[in-house]
């Protein structure tokens, strides 16, 4: 078999399964958005934009749209900020570094529903660990409309630093200690030989975290929808929750799948620049 | 020697803030509902095993166990299985278009499941797979297939082509060097790739949650959202519940760390 | 040839994984399958009867002995009323729901019927049997002049109050809203408990919040929808009552958690003496007069008080409904069983066993359930007020979009002329979807 017949061959199943369960669906939900649709009722006829132009009027969707900026600006910059500091305070240590990066490892792998339960119990102000090194103070972090969604940051950002750690904290491991040593016979140390040599070689990789970072965030879904339900009073209902709850509460097919479109346009937006930068790094390889 | 001592309270920081949650939840799941709530003392003054009792007994969770690791083997082996063969062909054979279907994966691996979650709702209900294992086989092994190919396909081209070559030239055809010069050499990077789609599949919610409806399909992550309580919510019973849910991502970092970290960073760093 | 030392490991490896696998897809495949025991077995889905005694039991066995050879399983829903939803949504739309009769939430039962999930009951019931329970139980069974479901129990809001403490200060129960707020002043002034809270109502964003939001609407004689489905007919007096709820907050006549609190979490505090006046469903008496209850023959039962534009007991009426599926197998037996539990006989039962009311009005009058519970005279007539909640098919979709708008006001993040003004977009928008 020649061998382009065969590459096809060997691609065909992959591309059936990701055709038919990704790329077709990707199609038909642009294709719903511009449709009435409750299954429920039998409802099913052609709207046009008219769930777009009710978007641009709706204050939930804003609303949602401001929630889902806070939440990823906060959760990002506060993981690769922290994830950053874990990885250089790791670096130079040997006493319980084993054992910081399993327990690191391991909270980026639990479901985060179980994160989403955890931080739940942690939060509640009658039997929650936060309200008792507090002093027994009954604040109701998830009740609260200032303090759930930066209860919710909290969560989320407890749950990805790893990720950021990780990877910093490997590019790190690259880094000949010989640059460390040269640079204090120069006379600089601490903070100095951080912006000298740590910070460029870091940098990166920083941006990589990030941008994964940013599209996981845009995409958020399990932790706000199990610990707050996107309450109280729509403070940390992001466009996702927005989207999920009127597909799947309100049955409104259509109009949730117009939500989804506009999940997606950010995302991809976002994820076309994450691609030109990987290309960009691959070129360069 | 100063530089040691903030390290030290930075790691020690970190392991609290990090072993602190499960601490408290493992604690909670042993301490009686009498001292749940209002909490008065941080250690219980007696520790019970009524909740493990309870989610073994009276829960969904025996079964959600099942119903994810199912799920979760079968959709990685989907994955996996269909993700090598199509990484050999975008890695080392002539495709027309192959460096596009290649950002194609990795574009892929953005998508948001909110924006797929309808169609696939209403292609499922149409095929009547709702409530099924194979719903979710299929929606999170094409899920996970894009992010499989990317990380294979790297792992692929780092193997020198000598290795095929030397292979061809003793008479072996493509399918022969994949089979027994690609493959064994690619294992671990398999490993990691698999590992990644497992732990994807088994902490998958927001499929599980709309396609499945009853025991028959519940997945835990699902199980675990959808505790029941009768009048007020069973925090020690959760407690219990979580710690069963978590048990194989823990054996999965405990027993597979290296080829865990080796997946999450050939994600993002290039060698 | 190359080395191939991995070979065996994979190969190993591998011959573990579809084993395992193999027996896993057994284990999966393996579901419920229980073999009818009878030549006829009937399932039937409800949530679990919250009171002192489960009566469904020992109905479903008296049913049983009625019909040899018929065996009825019970199957319990899950707690939450979003759930149950949701679970009969997904069996429902995908085709033959496991399942023959079931209890439905009686706002739902428009929707069902319009989706054509349950079976039209009229050639099966007779009028003299319909008109047996109370009307605004049955208004909402019944659509383009059919009937869908038989009511089973029957609930109305109420307003529980501390006979002791009103006594105390020489109170009666307050007719008025502004009544109400003056004796919490009052009672608080001379209690000087700060913990002793004044009114506890469900203020979370979920469907009882609506529930209360909808209320205290009609306490100001205004409604959610007028008769041709458009919203907020009076605009002006609907922005009195969500001013009203945020005031209760703000003056602290209320605690702040109402915006988190739901029929248990309000019951709890005052059924432990904590609350003054208390919201909620006729449940919380049985609860209230249990042995060892802090308030045990303390709490009193009223029609709740009215705003300015409105009138006393402008209660949300509730409670369950019992319908057949569409795609049952067996029908008469499936509609006998309904017509069953919703009899004279069985409703007495469950009024004795549990802490439900009956939908028949004639059973309020019974000498017997009279003497184990003289609340009944009181509620028939609190009943007989009540308003069901706007009946639609699409009446779930209107709440879930309107419930953020109004939890929003009560949490004080948008003003009650801002929360109408999106309401009203929201609805039109739904409106244009529905194709009105």
């Amino acid at each position: 078999m020649s061998d382009r017949r065969l590459a096809w061959a060997l691609l065909a199943p992959a591309l059936a399964v990701l055709g038919g369960l990704t790329v077709y669906p990707a199609l038909w939900v642009v294709w719903l958005s511009l449709q009435y649709r409750v299954p429920v009722f039998g409802i099913s006829r052609w709207a046009g934009l008219e769930h777009y132009a009710f978007l641009i009027v709706d204050s939930r969707f804003w609303n949602a749209v401001s929630v889902t900026f806070a939440f990823t600006a906060a959760s990002v910059a506060l993981e690769c900020a922290i994830g950053l500091a874990i990885a250089v305070g790791l670096r130079g240590q040997h006493r319980g570094r084993r054992t910081a990066l399993a327990l690191l490892l391991l909270a980026w792998a639990l479901p985060s529903v179980v994160t989403a339960k955890m931080f739940e119990w942690l939060y509640h102000p009658a039997g929650g660990l936060v309200n008792f090194l507090l002093g027994g103070r009954p604040i109701n972090w998830l009740g609260d409309p200032a303090l759930a969604l930066p209860a919710l940051i909290v969560a989320d950002v407890w749950r990805a630093t790893p990720f950021v750690a990780l990877l910093c904290y490997a590019r790190l491991l690259t880094i000949p200690p010989d640059l460390y040593e040269a640079a204090e016979v120069d006379g600089a140390a601490g903070l100095q030989a951080f912006a000298r040599i740590t910070w460029p070689l870091v940098r990166p990789i920083l941006l990589v975290a990030l941008l994964f970072r940013t599209l996981d965030a845009l995409r958020a879904f399990d932790i706000m929808f199990v610990l707050t339900g996107g309450g109280p009073a729509g403070t940390t209902e992001s466009l996702t929750v927005y989207a999920y709850r009127a597909l799947f509460q309100t049955l409104q097919i259509g109009f949730g799948s117009a939500i989804g479109v506009v999940v997606f346009a950010l995302v991809m937006a976002v994820a076309i620049v994450y691609l030109w930068v990987i290309d960009r790094a691959e070129r360069a390889a | 020697m100063k530089g040691l001592r903030w390290r030290d309270g930075l790691v020690l920081i970190a392991l609290a803030l990090y072993a602190g949650p499960f601490c408290w939840q493992a604690l909670t799941s042993l301490r009686p509902d009498g001292e749940l709530l209002p909490l008065t003392h941080l250690l219980p003054a007696r520790l019970t095993l009524a909740h493990y009792h309870v989610v073994f007994g009276q829960s969904l969770m025996p079964r959600a166990l099942v119903n994810s690791l199912g799920v979760a083997l079968l959709s990685t082996l989907l994955a996996v299985s269909l993700g090598a063969l199509a990484a050999y062909a975008l890695a080392r054979l002539p495709v027309p278009g192959g460096r596009l279907i290649l950002l194609g994966m990795i574009a892929a691996t953005a998508f948001p499941q909110i924006a797929t979650v309808s169609p696939l709702y209403l292609l499922l209900r149409a095929l009547g797979l709702r409530d099924t294992w194979l719903a979710l086989i299929l929606a999170n092994g094409s899920f996970a297939l894009p992010l499989v190919i990317w990380l294979l396909a790297g792992f692929i081209r780092e193997i020198p082509r000598a290795l095929e070559e030397a292979a061809a030239v003793d008479g072996a055809g493509r399918m022969a060097a994949l089979r027994w010069v690609v493959l064994p050499l690619v294992a671990p990077g398999m490993a990691s790739a698999a590992l990644l789609a497992f732990l994807f599949s088994w902490n998958e919610f927001l499929f599980a949650y709309t396609f499945t409806a009853t025991e028959a399909s519940r997945t835990v992550p699902v199980a675990l959202a959808l505790f029941p309580g009768v009048f007020e919510v069973p925090w020690g019973d959760i407690a219990a519940a979580s710690l069963l849910a978590s048990l194989p991502p823990i054996l999965i970092v405990i027993a597979f760390q290296r080829y865990l970290v080796r997946g999450l960073l050939a994600g993002a760093l290039r060698e | 040839m190359a080395r191939r030392p991995a070979r065996p490991r994979l190969g190993f490896g591998l011959g573990w994984l579809t084993s395992g696998l193999l027996l896993l897809a057994l284990l999966g495949g393996c579901g419920e399958r229980v073999a009818p025991d009878a030549p006829v077995t009937l399932v039937f889905k409800h949530a679990k009867i919250l009171g002192p005694a489960d009566p469904v039991p020992g109905l479903l066995r008296r049913f049983e002995a009625l019909h040899p050879g018929v065996r009825v399983r019970s199957e319990a829903l899950t707690w939450s009323s979003d759930e149950q939803h949701q679970f009969y949504v997904i069996n429902l739309e995908g085709g033959s729901p496991p399942f023959d009769v079931m209890m439905l939430d009686v706002i739902w039962v428009p929707e069902f019927a319009r989706a054509g999930w349950i079976l039209d009951l009229t050639p099966f019931v007779p009028p003299a049997e319909r008109d047996a329970h109370f009307a605004s139980a049955i208004e909402p069974a019944m659509q383009d002049g059919r009937l869908w479901a038989l009511p089973w129990f029957m609930n109305v809001g109420l307003l529980y109050y501390r006979r002791d403490l009103l006594a105390k200060y020489g109170l009666a129960p307050p007719d008025t809203y502004a009544a109400l707020v003056d004796q919490v002043r009052r009672i608080r002034a001379g209690e000087g408990d700060p913990r002793l809270d004044g009114y506890l109502w469900q203020g979370k964003q979920y469907e009882g919040g609506m529930v209360n939001v909808l209320e205290a609407f009609w306490a100001n004689g205004t409604r959610l929808l007028d008769d041709g489905g458009r919203p907020f007919p009076e605009p002006d007096r609907a922005r009195e009552s969500l001013a009203f709820l945020r005031g209760l907050i703000e003056s602290g006549v209320s605690p702040g958690w109402v915006t988190a609190a739901d029929e248990e979490l309000t019951r709890r505090p005052f059924g432990d003496g904590r609350a003054i006046f208390l919201r909620s469903w006729p449940y919380a008496l049985d609860l209230f007069e249990l042995p060892d209850s802090p308030v045990r023959g303390k709490v009193g039962v009223a029609a709740l008080p009215r705003l300015p534009h409105g009138s006393v007991g402008a209660a949300s009426t509730g409670g369950a409904h019992l319908a057949v599926s569409a795609r049952t197998r067996h029908r008469t037996l499936a509609v006998d069983l309904v017509r069953f539990l919703t009899s004279e006989t069985a409703q007495r039962a469950m009024t004795e066993g549990a802490a439900l009311r009956p939908s028949r009005p004639a059973l309020y009058h019974d000498a017997t359930l009279v003497a184990r519970d003289p609340s009944l005279v009181a509620l028939l007539g609190l009943m007989e007020k009540g308003h069901p909640r706007p009946i639609t098919p699409y009446y779930l979709m209107l709440s879930t979009t309107l419930q953020p708008e109004f939890s929003a006001v009560l949490v004080g993040r948008k003003s009650p002329a801002q929360a109408i003004r999106d309401a009203t977009a929201q609805v039109d928008h739904l409106q244009r979807v529905i194709g009105r």
